[in-house]
């Protein structure tokens, strides 16, 4: 892993068309400022953690097609 | 070709049938291809059954079915991705968790729902704005949320 220290206003860039500049420092955390292309997906990381865990639980699925049937036919009635 | 499955025995399928998801779906990055299986006829559910992996399949749900207003705009990069041309290519799928304890109170994942553009057979698990959906969307109105979750 790469570490750099940097100040508030200070800036990073990664690639020649991402930057991520340090607006403010308060407490224990950190407001970042990112520029990107609006093709990129920039997401907090424990929402990819909080939807990998719940598409491990739903692969958990039920063993056969009937179970199911047996799970829903109240919902569909 | 042949597709092996715990679920549904051994299935004769096209390569058109197969769906390339190429990040996979999270949490499951090996897994690149599914295919789609209605689960009755007129039922609002799909498998997404994989094909390299005979027990991985998730339960899917339209979301129309349960969530009347439930729309989202596709991003930028989602669309690039699955080589959209037109928002009528797209099919969106949510899936679904069904707790072994508790089966009744099944959930949809409004988060992160799939798309499909169906011409190009590409998918994409989609990660929305987490203030705006939930994880777990309970689709059985008698079940409380607290039950649920």
């Amino acid at each position: 892993m790469l570490i750099l220290t940097r100040k508030v206003e200070e800036k990073i860039c990664i690639g020649d068309d991402i930057e991520i500049k340090v607006l403010e420092i308060r407490n224990n955390q950190v407001k970042l400022g990112i520029i990107a292309p609006s093709n990129t997906s920039i997401l907090r990381h424990e929402i990819y953690l909080r939807i990998q865990e719940q598409n491990r639980l739903a692969a958990d699925a039920p063993a056969d097609i009937q179970a199911l049937d047996a799970i829903v036919s109240t919902k569909e009635e | 070709m042949k597709l092996e499955t715990m679920r549904f025995g051994t299935l004769d399928i096209t390569d058109q049938d197969i769906i390339l998801f190429k990040h996979g779906i999270l949490g499951f990055p090996e897994q690149k291809r599914y295919v789609l299986i209605p689960h009755r006829q007129d039922s609002p559910f799909f498998w997404l059954q994989s094909v390299d992996m005979p027990e991985l399949a998730f339960v899917a749900i339209t979301p129309s079915v349960c969530l009347a207003d439930y729309v989202f705009d596709i991003p930028d990069n989602v669309q690039e991705e699955l080589e959209m041309t037109t928002a009528e290519q797209a099919e969106t799928l949510l899936i679904v968790t069904i707790p072994k304890d508790n089966p009744k109170c099944i959930t949809a994942n409004l988060l992160g729902p799939v798309v499909i553009n169906t011409e190009k057979r590409l998918g994409m698990q989609v990660v929305l704005d987490p203030n705006s959906y939930p994880v777990q969307y309970p689709l059985n109105s008698e079940c409380q949320k607290e039950k649920c979750a």
